[in-house]
Parts: C-alpha cells; sequence; structure tokens
C-alpha cells in the first residue's frame, strides 16, 4: 500500500509523535478512571474548601493575610505529588503487566515511553493546578502581580512536579518498592502539615522553624505565594530551581536505568 | 461408626480465628500502623495550630486538652478503618467463603475479626492518650478515664462493626478504604473536636454542631474533664448505626452458609 513510515524510529519527528500517542494514552487512561479524576480534582477542591472554612479566620488572622495564599499554592503542590505517587504505582502495574516489554518490540523511539509520563504528568499537574485555583478564586485568592506572575504560578508546581515524579519513578524501580513508596507518601503527608501554606512559620515551634524553612516543599509554596501576593521571588524561587534540579540530577540515572531492565 | 470427632467448642474457633488476625499483625507491622497514626495526627494537628488557636481564642483555650478527645476518636477511627480493609480482603479472597463450608459457627469468624480490631483500637487508644499527655491533656480523675476509655471503645467497636459490613459487603480492599477515608477526615476536621463550634462560618455552625463526630468528641471531652456532657444524641448515633449495621451483619454472615 501507498502507506509507509518515512522516518525512522530513532528521529527526532518519531520522538515527537510516539510522545504525544503515549501521553494521549496515559491521560485518556486518567480521564476514564474515576477514582483518578476524584482524587486529582476533587480531593485538592474538597481540601481547599475545608482548609478555608475550618481554619481560614484562625489562619488569616495570625498570618495577617488571607489565609489561601497559602492553602492554594500547598493544595496545588501537594496535589501534584500525591499524583505522581499513584502514577508511579500505575507504572509498576504496568511494568508487572509487561506492557513496556511489549512496546519495545514495537518500532518505537526508546525514549517516548519516558518522555511520555513526564509530559501526561505536566498536564496533569497543569490542568489539577487551573481547578485548585479557579476554586481559590472564587473563595476570594486573587493574582495581585499581573498575568506573567499567574504564569509563572502555574509552571512552578509543574516544574517541582515533574522533578518529585522523578523521585518516586525511581523509587518504583527499585528493590523494595512499596515500602520506599510508603516511606515517601509518609514523607508527604508530614510534609503538608510543616510547611508555611498550612500555617505561617512562625506558628511553629522555634526548634522547627529552620526544618521548615528548608524542606523543599516550603520554597515552592512560597514562591508561588510571592508570585500571587507580591513580595521577594528571587530567593525562593532559586531555591525551588535548585531542589528540582537537584532530584533530577540524582534520579535521572536511575530512571533511565530502571526504564531500560523494566522493558 | 460410632466415633465421631468432636468439634471444637465455639469458643476456641473464636480463640484461634482472633490470633489468625491478631499474630500477622504484630509480625507484618501492622499494629505499630495502630500506634503511630495517633501519634502522626498529634504532631500534625498540635504542632501548627497550637499557636494559631491560642492567638485567636486570646488564650481561652489550652488547645492540648481540647484536641486530645479527637485524636483519640481518629485513633479509634483509624482501626475501624483497617477493620474494613481486613474485611474486604478476607471476603475476596474466599476466606469467608471456605470458612463457612467449614463446621464453624456463622458468628464465629465476625465475632474474632471484632475483638481482634478491638484490641488493636485499645492499643491505639493508649497512644492517642499518650499522645494527649505529652501535650498537656489532663484526665479529671480515674473515673473520667475510665469513662472515657470506656465509651471511646465503645465508638470504637460501633464504627468497626460497621466499618466490617462494608468491607465484606464491598470486597475491594482498596476502595473501601480509600472511601473510608474521606469521612473520617471531613467529618474529623469539620467537627468541634477540631476547632471550637463559634469559630467555624455560621452557615456550616449546624451541620459541624450535629454530626456524630462532634458528639462523640464533646461527650469524650466532658467525661475527660469530669464536667458531665450530654451523652444521650452520642447513644442515640450509636443507636442508630447499629440500628442500620446490625441487620445488615446478620444477613451478610448468614447468606454464605
Amino acid at each position: 500500500m501507498s502507506t509507509t513510515v518515512t522516518t525512522p524510529e530513532n528521529s527526532v519527528p518519531a520522538l515527537v509523535r510516539h510522545t504525544g500517542l503515549q501521553a494521549g494514552r496515559l491521560l485518556t487512561r486518567w480521564r476514564r478512571d474515576p477514582m483518578t479524576v476524584l482524587q486529582s480534582l476533587a480531593y485538592p477542591v474538597l481540601l481547599l474548601l475545608m482548609l478555608e472554612a475550618v481554619l481560614g479566620r484562625q489562619v488569616s488572622a495570625f498570618a495577617g493575610q488571607d489565609a489561601l495564599y497559602g492553602t492554594v499554592p500547598m493544595v496545588v503542590v501537594m496535589s501534584a505529588l500525591l499524583g505522581s505517587l499513584a502514577g508511579a504505582v500505575t507504572l509498576g502495574r504496568e511494568c508487572e503487566a509487561g506492557l513496556p516489554a511489549r512496546l519495545w518490540v514495537l518500532p518505537v523511539h526508546r525514549a517516548s515511553a519516558l518522555a511520555s509520563r513526564f509530559v501526561a504528568e505536566a498536564v496533569r499537574i497543569t490542568v489539577t493546578t487551573v481547578v485548585v485555583v479557579a476554586a481559590g478564586v472564587v473563595l476570594g485568592f486573587r493574582f495581585h502581580r499581573g498575568p506573567l506572575a499567574a504564569i509563572g504560578f502555574l509552571a512552578v508546581p509543574v516544574l517541582f512536579g515533574l522533578a518529585f515524579a522523578a523521585l518516586v519513578t525511581a523509587a518504583a524501580f527499585m528493590a523494595a518498592k512499596t515500602v520506599v513508596i510508603e516511606a515517601i507518601s509518609l514523607l508527604c503527608t508530614l510534609m503538608l502539615f510543616f510547611n508555611p501554606g498550612f500555617v505561617p512559620i512562625g506558628a511553629y515551634p522555634d526548634v522547627l522553624a529552620p526544618v521548615i524553612r528548608n524542606q523543599p516543599m516550603t520554597s515552592a509554596v512560597e514562591t508561588m505565594q510571592a508570585l500571587a501576593l507580591g513580595g521577594a521571588v528571587q530567593g525562593p524561587l532559586v531555591r525551588t530551581v535548585a531542589w528540582s534540579v537537584a532530584l533530577v540530577a540524582v534520579c535521572a540515572v536511575p530512571v533511565i536505568r530502571g526504564y531500560r531492565r523494566a522493558l | 461408626m460410632t466415633t465421631t470427632t468432636a468439634a471444637p467448642s465455639p469458643l476456641y474457633q473464636w480463640w484461634v480465628l482472633s490470633a489468625r488476625t491478631l499474630i500477622p499483625a504484630v509480625r507484618g507491622g501492622e499494629l505499630v500502623t495502630a500506634l503511630v497514626a495517633p501519634l502522626v495526627f498529634t504532631v500534625g494537628f498540635y504542632v501548627p495550630l497550637q499557636r494559631v488557636i491560642a492567638l485567636f481564642t486570646g488564650g481561652a483555650v489550652d488547645y492540648g486538652q481540647f484536641l486530645m478527645p479527637l485524636i483519640a476518636l481518629q485513633a479509634v477511627a483509624f482501626t475501624a478503618i483497617s477493620a474494613a480493609f481486613l474485611a474486604a480482603t478476607d471476603a475476596v479472597h474466599g476466606i469467608d467463603r471456605r470458612f463457612a463450608t467449614m463446621p464453624i459457627a456463622a458468628a464465629v469468624p465476625l465475632a474474632a475479626r471484632l475483638s481482634a480490631s478491638t484490641v488493636k483500637c485499645a492499643l491505639s487508644l493508649a497512644a492517642a492518650i499518650g499522645c494527649g499527655y505529652v501535650i498537656g491533656f489532663r484526665f479529671a480523675g480515674a473515673t473520667a478515664a475510665v469513662g472515657f476509655c470506656v465509651l471511646a471503645l465503645t465508638i470504637g467497636t460501633v464504627l468497626t462493626l460497621g466499618a466490617d459490613v462494608l468491607g465484606t459487603v464491598f470486597r475491594s480492599p482498596e476502595a473501601t478504604t480509600q472511601a473510608l477515608m474521606l469521612p473520617q477526615l471531613v467529618l474529623g476536621m469539620l467537627s468541634c473536636g477540631f476547632v471550637p463550634i463559634d469559630q467555624f462560618p455560621a452557615w456550616i455552625q449546624p451541620f459541624v454542631r450535629n454530626q456524630p463526630v462532634s458528639q462523640f468528641a464533646s461527650s469524650l471531652r466532658g467525661l475527660a474533664d469530669g464536667t458531665g456532657a450530654a451523652l444521650t444524641p452520642t447513644l442515640l448515633w450509636l443507636g442508630g448505626i447499629l440500628l442500620v449495621v446490625v441487620p445488615l451483619a446478620t444477613r451478610t454472615n448468614r447468606r454464605q452458609r
């Protein structure tokens, strides 16, 4: 017949096309799984509403500014992290089922399997962020620094979330994966309570303040807070980028090697 | 043809099946989770919120004393959720059916799961009280402590029975657990065990005041402080839950024969 594939499987156009295809597959899967939709869209909004209803006034009084400028970034970052954890579990299941191995015997660009996961993650995080911010706007959250800062606000969780996705993907390939993933999700839960989005740093006992100031989620939350409300962006932004780059640098090799072995 | 093996007494069967649940819980570290859960809850809520609540109330509320009943409730709810996981696992793996083919009294497997969960519940409650003492919670006296523990364990047992039925009916360990986490979180946070009722927005106060977790927390707080809280709403809620759950439990555990 007339249709023949003209580009070789290891070319850049093939990479783009195959990545798009596989990312589309992952996104379709998420969209059709009611549990995933619930967890990535409904739960974050519910959490935001509850935090606002239960603690909004008290935290606003303590912080001297609307508590939403803490809770919206926190909920966004949190759902990015939890979504990546769920993604790592899915990945583990797919590897067990032999799906990557089946793709491996087809003329598919070698990097597309990995790249597509990160593209799909980025789309998921963006959608969640937009939905949570929309809920926040209804409650009174506003961007005070203009549209450019708002775009930056959307980009921070994507950057940080992808770096975290690298970490959990590496963890998923490790031998004792359930233990590692459980440990990471416990750490995430702790980070939820110990970051300046939940309550201002001044509310924590003085001994804990340095720990909270330096944990990775804090930098992302502070950057987003500054981008929405005002204040110094540069410091927290540099720290967020540094954390993200460091995570990717540490995890890149295990992730790529893990993929090779899983395929 | 005269010799027949005497079937073990139901009491002994219950003992064996309880051990079947408890021993792996000890070995598999599940018991550690039951002990750590109250700790995580205490650290996660008391540490960040203590100054915030103190400032907002002008120091009128001792948050450690205030929060402790909810920590206890979350601890017992957490063990109830793990009971749902256990019941669903037994149901989906065909264990229930296998027991049903054996000469075991119908109520024994359920009773064994319940008693094993009650042991976990008691341990978790003890951990919660320990955490409470660290953050400044004190019982008004020995009677207060006994009343508090009895009520907390009763609530835990009723919730466990409900969770067990849900797990047995839905037969999906993960989905059941996740579905139960949501009410635990929502009812726990939107309760006057978490924050004083007058700090909630006015529109949500009627719900917060009347939902069961608030009533449980108020009753427990009254018992612990020795101020004698209204127990009637709590007992009515518990009775209402039992009214729904007991017939269901009887049905699900009989139908399998």
